[in-house]
């Protein structure tokens, strides 16, 4: 019994560090993914006298991906619906092009207001339109959801790792007679401390299939998957696993480190 | 460490918990390789702590203190830590590590030694048939009376034939019939193998057959007796 409420009480903080950080990889990805998505439907409006292509842009702006010529035709339709009157046949023979500029990443503000310099340094562009106030709202949100999961990943992470050292602190005491009955018979450190770092790898283990499949199941959840799917973003089952090998990792460091720094503290027996 | 001719060398030896209150002062003595040698003297008089030293638990604080041309005085972890696997050491509350089998509490200074496992299996069950405590290798420390436990101390003092046995008050709390078969095997190792035995001890057994030195503490300071 006493055994079991000792793992729990390494098991508890490091499901907790184990599970933020899994949640901040997911944020990331996730925001990862939104961004390309982003940057996949967002688009520059650019207004030129003279055809564009795209090396010639490329040779200014290198982030450009991609220009696509909005159908002169189309406009014509627009302004007909809007019933206005003029002779169009005249008009689309005066009529400027205009293109769609898909940038290869979502930009920053300070990098769009940049890529709108440049295309308006172009011979022949009139007007760049880049939307800046719908691109600004969920370029904000975005850093923001990366902040915030930041910032609460901190949190658990400090409060965890006290505790992780407080349990393997009384882990050392339970264990500190046999440490000094093996350290006078002449016991390497790893060897008096190899009982703690075994029950920090269980404790492992357990923490780390207990976030995967708390995931697992979260991510199979058919409210998750929609909202997901609403967005196109997908979190395969290999990513999940993949992960799972970072977060045992880690949580072998912290117990390992954690370990050391309290066979340290504890007073030499010589 | 090699079995020299005096394996234990004290020059001025100062030993000291607290600071300027010293436990043992002024002592300069020797132990030849392969003696038998007893350390007494009255209560609180600083036996144990004098053994302390020897084990590298206590570090001088003045003089200087030789084992096996180890000097003590500045000795780093690790090479403390390959020095103490040339020492047995037994103790009156037998320092056994009670979630260890008997077994295993014999095969430790193997086991840190870096012995195969066949080879620790063989030498604790050679071991345990010569302290009689053959077919007990299951049982833990707590399942056996205080004789049989000094004799699995015993055991694991002999596992690793080491160079010097260093014994504190080995039959302190244990019956005769025990007490004799601990003094058999301390001259036992002794005689047959050589080994250097250093025993501190409230009162000399009247029976022993092996020769031996005898070196008593008063006041701080160790004489040799004889």
């Amino acid at each position: 019994m006493r055994s079991l409420k000792n793992h729990i009480s390494l098991i508890i903080p490091l499901f907790a560090i184990l599970f933020a950080v899994e949640f901040y990889f997911i944020i990331s990805k996730i925001i990862a993914e939104y961004e390309v998505n982003l940057s996949k439907d967002y688009s520059i409006i650019v207004v030129s006298k003279k055809p564009l292509t795209l090396p010639e842009l490329k040779a200014v702006e290198p982030d450009i991906a991609l220009i696509q010529e909005i159908d002169s035709d189309l406009i014509i339709k627009r302004l007909k619906q809007n019933g206005v009157d003029v002779n169009y046949e005249e008009l689309k023979n005066f009529l400027p092009h205009f293109y769609k500029v898909y940038l290869s990443s979502f930009p920053s503000a300070d990098m769009l207001e940049h890529i709108k310099q440049v295309l308006r340094g172009v011979d022949g562009v009139t007007r760049v339109e880049t939307f800046t106030k719908v691109h600004e709202k969920m370029y904000h949100f975005l850093i923001f959801l990366k902040k915030i999961s930041k910032f609460f990943l901190g949190i658990i992470f400090v409060t965890s790792i006290m505790l992780v050292f407080k349990q393997i602190e009384i882990w050392n005491l339970e264990h500190s007679e046999r440490m000094y009955i093996m350290a006078l018979f002449g016991a390497p450190l790893w060897m008096r401390n190899a009982i703690l770092i075994k029950l920090s790898v269980i404790d492992t283990v357990i923490s780390t299939i207990l976030v995967y499949l708390i995931y697992s199941y979260l991510l199979s959840t058919k409210y998750l998957k929609e909202l997901l799917g609403f967005e196109n973003i997908t979190i395969s089952a290999q990513d999940l696993l993949k992960d799972m090998g970072w977060l045992f990792a880690l949580g072998i460091l912290i117990s390992v480190v954690n370990v050391l720094i309290v066979s340290w503290r504890q007073p030499k027996i010589a | 460490m090699s079995r020299e001719k005096n394996v234990i060398i004290a020059k001025d030896l100062y030993l000291e918990y607290k600071k300027d209150v010293p436990i043992i002062k002024n002592s300069t003595f020797s132990i030849k390789s392969g003696s038998f040698v007893f350390i007494t003297g009255p209560s609180g008089s600083g036996k144990s702590t004098l053994l302390k030293s020897f084990y590298g638990e206590l570090k001088p604080k003045g003089g200087s203190l030789q084992i096996g041309g180890v000097s003590l005085n500045d000795i780093k972890s690790s090479k403390l830590a390959f020095l103490r696997k040339y020492l047995g050491i037994i103790f009156q509350d037998y320092k056994l590590i009670k979630e260890w089998t008997v077994e295993k509490n014999v095969m430790l200074p193997l086991l840190i030694a870096g012995y195969s496992k066949d080879v620790c299996e063989a030498q604790t069950k050679r071991l345990l048939k010569h302290v009689r405590l053959s077919g007990k290798e299951n049982y833990y420390p707590l399942e056996l009376s205080g004789g049989e436990q000094q004799r699995v101390a015993m055991a694991r003092a002999l596992a690793h034939n080491p160079v010097i046995i260093l014994a504190d008050e080995p039959t302190g709390n244990l019956d005769e019939y025990s007490s004799r078969v601990i003094w058999n095997l301390l001259e036992g190792a002794n005689e047959q193998l050589g080994t250097t035995v250093v025993v501190v001890t409230h009162s000399i057994p009247n029976n022993l057959k092996v020769p031996f030195k005898h070196f008593y503490i008063e006041n701080g300071t160790v004489y040799e007796i004889s």
